[in-house]
C-alpha cells in the first residue's frame, strides 16, 4: 500500500485500510478528470458491487477515475507477473484442489513459465528490450482499458482472460455475474490474500466487479435512439432528479431493449479485431436516460471482451464502445469428435480407457454445455466397423463415466430424453439408446443434420462418415473444436485446408477440448490485448 | 354411474388393450410419435400399463403431436409457459373436445352428486371475462360448467365480496353447493368470510407452492377450513393440460390422489425408469384413455409422486401423491444454454398478482427436500403433500371444458370464445 505515488485526492481510505479499499461515498462532484468526453455525469449510472481488489459498492465512474489514475503498466510488467504467478500458487494449493479441481488447470495456467510462453514473453526481468514487447521497428504496448463480459455459468473463465489482458499490461474491468458460483468465490478470495504480497499497483489496476442487469420496466418509455441513452444529465437535471434517478434511470440500462427498440441506434461494431466501430453520436440534448454500468463501461474501454452465448454478445453489443475501440466476441460455439472406427477396434485395452476417460472429461466436465465439449461422434470406416466401434465405445464411455463418479441428475435425465425423443420426433434420428441416465446415444440419419444446440449433460449424436475429408460438408462456421482419434496431422491438417476458415479453430486430440490456449477461437488474445507501436 | 370402480388389477385388465390399441393408432396417425416408437424400438405386444412406452411430456411444448388431420382438429389448447418456454398444445378433434368435459364431470359426480349444485367460487368474475383468458380462467370456467347460480367470492377490485356470499348462503347454505377456487385463494380468502360453510363441498387445485411457503400442508389446510367455516368435504385434485379431462381426486378423507377408472399412475424409479413400489418416490407416469386425438395416454410428467396405497382406501385402486416438481435441468457452459443468460435467476410469473404463480410453471430453483416421512395411513388428516414444494403449485389448472370456439381460432388458455 506504500509505494503507490499518485495519491487520488478523490477518495479516502477507510480505518484499516491496506490501501485499497475506498470509501465509495466520494461525492461526484469532484470527480473530472475522467468524463468521457460527454458533460456531467449523473450519480446514478450505476453502482458496481466490487469484488476485487476490495468489497463493496462503487458508483461506475468513480471506478473508473480509480482506474485512470492508476500508474501504468508495461507488457509483461514484473508486478503483474509476480502477483498471477502467486495466485496460480495459491490456486494449486491442495486444499482448494481438493475443493475445486476444476482450479487445478488454472493454477497450472498461472506459472510463470506458462504465463511467459502464454503472452510471448522474453524469460528474465527486462521484457521492454527485446522480443514480443519491443522487437525491431515494433513496440508492443498495452491496449489501454479492458472491459472483460464474463460467462454466468464457468467460472474460471474470466481469470484466462484478465490474467492475459493484466500479463500485457491493461488497465481491466472484469463484470462477473453476480450468479457465479463456489469456484469464482474461491478465486476471487485467493486473489484478495494474494494482494498482501503484490505491488499495489495491481490493486490500482484490476477490478472485478458484478451488477444486477436492470429490466426496464415499460420498455416502450424507453425507445429513444440509442445514443441519448449514453446521454448523461447535467448538474441541473441531477439536482432536480437526483431522486428519482436510482429508482427509475436504473431501469433503462443493459437488456431493457429490444432489438426492436434500438432499431434506430446506429451501426453496431462488427466482430474482430480489424473491425472499427462506428462513433457514438451521442451530441444531441435530452433528458437523458442515466446509462448502467455495460453502456459506461463500454463507452471508456479501449476493447471489449465478450464472453457468453450468442444473445449476451447481442445484448452487450447495444452499448457504443468508443470510435477507436474494438469488439472481441466468443459466442455460442460448437464442437464435436471425429474417431477412426479401425483405430478404436486396433486399439489396446488401455488405449480405449484413455480416449474413453479423456472423451467423458471433454463432455461432462461442463455439463457438455462448455462450447469445446463434444456434441456428435462423427465414427470414420465401413458401416459395419463403424457400427462395431460406436457400441465398444458407449460401453467404455460408460465405464469411464462411473469411474469418474459422475452421475446425472432426474432432471437432466428427463432433458435428455426429451431432446433425444425430439430428435426422433424431428426424423434426424433413427435410433436413441440410454445407457442409464448418464449416456444418450442418438444414432443420426445423416452427417448432415448434426444438431449444435446442447441435448442435456451426456447425449451424444453419431454419424458416420466413409472419410475425413466428407467433414468438410458438414463443418459450419459455429463449429470450433473437432477432437480426433486414429487421424495423422497430415489428414487434420488437410481438412483444416480444405474447410478454408469456413469453420474449426481447433483440432485437437480427445480429451484436450477443454485445455484453454492463449490462442483461442483462432484469436491470439495477447496479441488482440496489446497494440504495436511503429518506431524506426 | 361411479368412475371409482376398479381395483388395481380390474384396471389393468381394462385398460391396458385400450391403451395398446391407442399406442398403435397414435403410432401410426402421428408420424413424429411413431418416429420416437422406431427410434426407441418398442413394439408390442405390451401386458401391462407400465410396458407401454410413456412420452415427456414436455414433448407437447417441443412438437406438434397430433394424430388426426388439420382440418379435424376442433381445438387447440395451450397451457401458460414460463417465461421463454413453449406452452404446451393439445390438439382435439370433436369427439375429444366432447368427452373431456363429460368425463371430469363423471368424476367428480363421486363428490357433488348427480345434480347440479349453487356454486361459489373463490376467484374474481374478471377472471373469466379477460380478453385473453389464461389459464386461471380457463379452469375457473370449465368448472362453472359443473354447477349453477355462480357467485363469485372476490369482487372486481381482488377484494372480498361478504355481501354476495352471504346472499348466497341466504339461498343456498342449507343444501350442498359446491365451492369452487385455486388451492392458494382459498386460503387466503375463505377464511376470513367468518361464515358457515358447512354444507359446501371444496373442490380446489393448483397446488401447494405457495402453501408450502407459509408453512401450510394439507392437514393445516383442511384442519383450519372445518375450525373456521365448517367446511369438512374438501377434495384437492391434480391434472394437466396434456390430458386434458382426467383428474386424479382426493378422497374425503385427505389421504391422497384416487384414479378414475379409466386412468392410472405409474411412478417410476428415476434412475432404473422401472415402476417403484407403493412408498418409494418416483416420477410420476399418468396414462389416461382419453387422449384419442393425441398420443398424450401415456405421459411421463416431471413431477414426482409416491404411492401411499393400492385398493386400500375408501376407493379402489392406488391412491398417491404428488411431492413436488423437478428442478428445470441446468448446465454450466460458457453459453446461453438455459434460461436467460443475463436476466436473473427467477423466472417471471404471470401477470396477476396473486393467482400467476399458481398457473406459471415456474421452474423451482432446487430439487424437493425430502419425501414424506410418514405413511399417511398414520393420521387420517395427515398430509401426503406437506413436504415442500408441490408440483402442481407449477401446474396451471387444467382447463376443464374450455368455451367451445370454432376451429382454428382457440389459442390461449383454452379457447377464446
Amino acid at each position: 500500500m506504500t509505494g503507490d505515488a499518485d495519491p487520488t485526492p478523490a477518495r479516502a481510505p477507510e480505518e484499516g485500510s491496506d490501501g485499497v479499499r475506498y470509501r465509495s461515498e466520494q461525492g461526484a462532484g469532484s470527480r473530472s478528470r475522467f468524463d468521457g468526453g460527454a458533460g456531467a455525469r449523473s450519480l446514478s449510472e450505476g453502482a458496481v458491487d466490487v469484488r476485487f481488489p476490495f468489497e463493496g459498492a462503487v458508483g461506475v465512474w468513480e471506478l473508473l477515475d480509480d482506474m485512470a489514475a492508476a500508474p501504468r503498466l508495461v507488457v509483461g510488467d514484473e508486478r503483474m507477473r509476480a502477483f498471477l504467478e502467486d495466485v496460480g500458487r495459491r490456486l494449486r494449493a491442495p486444499e482448494v484442489a481438493r475443493r475445486h479441481p476444476e482450479l487445478a488447470s488454472l493454477g497450472f495456467f498461472l506459472r510463470r513459465s506458462e504465463l511467459e510462453r502464454a503472452a510471448g514473453l522474453p524469460r528474465g526481468d527486462e521484457p521492454r528490450q527485446t522480443g514480443a514487447a519491443g522487437a525491431g521497428e515494433f513496440l508492443r504496448v498495452p491496449r489501454g482499458l479492458v472491459f472483460h463480459v464474463a460467462p454466468a455459468n464457468v467460472d474460471t473463465v474470466f481469470v484466462y482472460s484478465w490474467a492475459l489482458s493484466a500479463l500485457m499490461g491493461n488497465r481491466n474491468v472484469v463484470r462477473l455475474s453476480a450468479r457465479a458460483g463456489g469456484a469464482a468465490e474461491a478465486i476471487l478470495d485467493i486473489m484478495r490474500q494474494a494482494l498482501d504480497d503484490a505491488d499495489p499497483v495491481v490493486a490500482r489496476t484490476q477490478r472485478i466487479v458484478s451488477y444486477e442487469h436492470h429490466r426496464a420496466a415499460p420498455r416502450k418509455s424507453h425507445a429513444e435512439p440509442f445514443s441519448k441513452q449514453l446521454e448523461r444529465p447535467t448538474a441541473a437535471d441531477q439536482a432536480l432528479d437526483h431522486r428519482q434517478t436510482d429508482s427509475t434511470n436504473h431501469a433503462s440500462v443493459d437488456h431493457s431493449q429490444s432489438d426492436h427498440d434500438r432499431h434506430d441506434s446506429g451501426k453496431q461494431p462488427r466482430t474482430g479485431s480489424v473491425s472499427h466501430p462506428q462513433p457514438v453520436a451521442s451530441t444531441a440534448p435530452g433528458p437523458g436516460n442515466a446509462a448502467g454500468p455495460t453502456a459506461v463501461l463500454s463507452a471508456a474501454c479501449d476493447l471489449r471482451v465478450i464472453w457468453g452465448g450468442d444473445r449476451t454478445v447481442n445484448e452487450i453489443r447495444r452499448h457504443p464502445l468508443a470510435p477507436h475501440a474494438l469488439d472481441l466476441a466468443f459466442p455460442d460455439r460448437s464442437s464435436f469428435a471425429v474417431i477412426r472406427a479401425r483405430a478404436w477396434l486396433e486399439a489396446t485395452p488401455a488405449t480405449r480407457e484413455a480416449v474413453a476417460d479423456g472423451f467423458a472429461v471433454d463432455a461432462y466436465w461442463f455439463d457438455q454445455a462448455a462450447c469445446s465439449s463434444p456434441g456428435t461422434v462423427f465414427w470414420v470406416g465401413s458401416p459395419t466397423e463403424c457400427h462395431v466401434a460406436r457400441d465398444g465405445f458407449a460401453a467404455c464411455l460408460a465405464e469411464a463415466v462411473a469411474r469418474r463418479g459422475w452421475t446425472v441428475d432426474t432432471a437432466m435425465a428427463v432433458e435428455k430424453r426429451v431432446a433425444a425423443y425430439g430428435l426422433a420426433a424431428d426424423g434426424v434420428a433413427d435410433a436413441v439408446e440410454f445407457r442409464g441416465n448418464v449416456l444418450a446415444q442418438v444414432i443420426l440419419t445423416t452427417p448432415g443434420v448434426a444438431p449444435r444446440r446442447w441435448l442435456g449433460t451426456g447425449t451424444f449424436a453419431h454419424a458416420r462418415l466413409s472419410s475425413l475429408d466428407e467433414l468438410a460438408d458438414v463443418v459450419r462456421r459455429k463449429d470450433q473444436t473437432l477432437t480426433h482419434f486414429g487421424f495423422a496431422r497430415e489428414e487434420l491438417a488437410g481438412l483444416a485446408r480444405a474447410l478454408g476458415g469456413r469453420g474449426l479453430d481447433r483440432i485437437v486430440p480427445i480429451g484436450k477440448a477443454l485445455g484453454f490456449h492463449r490462442v483461442w477461437d483462432g484469436v491470439d488474445l495477447p496479441a488482440e490485448f496489446s497494440r504495436l507501436v511503429t518506431i524506426q | 354411474m361411479s368412475v371409482f370402480t376398479l381395483t388395481a388389477d380390474d384396471r389393468e385388465w381394462a385398460l391396458v388393450p385400450r391403451l395398446a390399441e391407442l399406442t398403435e393408432r397414435h403410432r401410426h396417425a402421428c408420424p413424429p410419435y411413431g418416429r420416437i416408437l422406431a427410434a426407441i424400438g418398442s413394439h408390442g405386444p405390451y401386458e401391462r400399463v407400465a410396458d407401454l412406452p410413456w412420452l415427456p411430456v414436455r414433448m407437447f411444448k417441443t412438437h406438434e403431436l397430433r394424430s388426426v388431420p388439420k382440418e379435424e382438429v376442433f381445438r387447440v389448447l395451450t397451457s401458460s409457459g414460463t417465461t421463454g418456454q413453449r406452452p404446451s398444445r393439445v390438439h382435439l378433434d370433436r369427439h375429444a373436445a366432447a368427452a373431456q368435459p363429460r368425463m371430469l364431470a363423471a368424476t367428480l359426480r363421486e363428490v357433488l352428486g348427480e345434480r347440479r349444485l349453487p356454486m361459489l367460487i373463490v376467484d374474481t368474475r374478471s377472471v373469466v371475462r379477460a380478453a385473453t383468458l389464461s389459464a386461471r380462467g380457463a379452469g375457473v370456467l370449465g368448472m362453472m360448467n359443473l354447477g349453477r347460480d355462480h357467485t363469485f367470492v372476490l369482487d372486481d377490485g381482488g377484494e372480498v365480496d361478504a355481501a354476495a356470499v352471504q346472499a348466497f348462503l341466504a339461498r343456498h347454505g342449507g343444501r350442498p353447493f359446491l365451492i369452487f377456487g385455486f388451492t392458494y385463494m382459498v386460503w387466503l380468502h375463505l377464511r376470513e368470510l367468518g361464515l358457515d360453510l358447512s354444507r359446501g363441498v371444496l373442490i380446489h387445485s393448483g397446488g401447494w407452492k405457495k402453501l408450502a411457503e407459509r408453512a401450510v400442508d394439507a392437514a393445516e389446510f383442511r384442519g383450519r377450513l372445518a375450525s373456521e367455516c365448517g367446511l369438512t368435504r374438501i377434495h384437492d385434485f391434480y391434472g394437466m393440460v396434456e390430458q386434458i379431462g382426467t383428474i386424479f381426486l382426493e378422497g374425503p378423507e385427505g389421504d391422497g390422489l384416487y384414479c378414475p377408472d379409466f386412468a392410472d399412475v405409474v411412478i417410476r424409479d428415476p434412475e432404473t425408469w422401472e415402476e417403484a413400489p407403493p412408498g418409494v418416490p418416483g416420477l410420476i407416469e399418468v396414462v389416461s384413455t382419453l387422449p384419442t386425438s393425441y398420443p398424450g395416454h401415456v405421459l411421463l410428467t416431471e413431477d414426482l409422486g409416491v404411492i401411499h396405497g393400492v385398493d386400500d382406501g375408501i376407493w379402489p385402486g392406488k391412491r398417491f401423491s404428488v411431492l413436488g416438481r423437478l428442478p428445470r435441468a441446468e448446465a454450466r457452459g460458457c453459453s446461453d444454454t438455459m434460461g436467460a443468460p443475463t436476466g436473473g435467476a427467477s423466472d417471471a410469473i404471470m401477470g396477476d398478482s396473486w393467482g400467476g404463480s399458481m398457473v406459471a410453471r415456474t421452474p423451482p430453483q432446487a430439487p424437493p427436500q425430502t419425501p414424506p416421512q410418514a405413511p399417511p395411513q398414520a393420521s387420517p388428516q395427515a398430509s401426503p403433500q406437506a413436504n415442500g414444494r408441490d408440483a402442481a403449485a407449477d401446474r396451471p389448472m387444467p382447463p376443464t371444458s374450455p368455451r367451445t370456439s370454432e376451429r382454428g381460432d382457440a389459442t390461449d388458455g383454452t379457447a377464446a370464445a
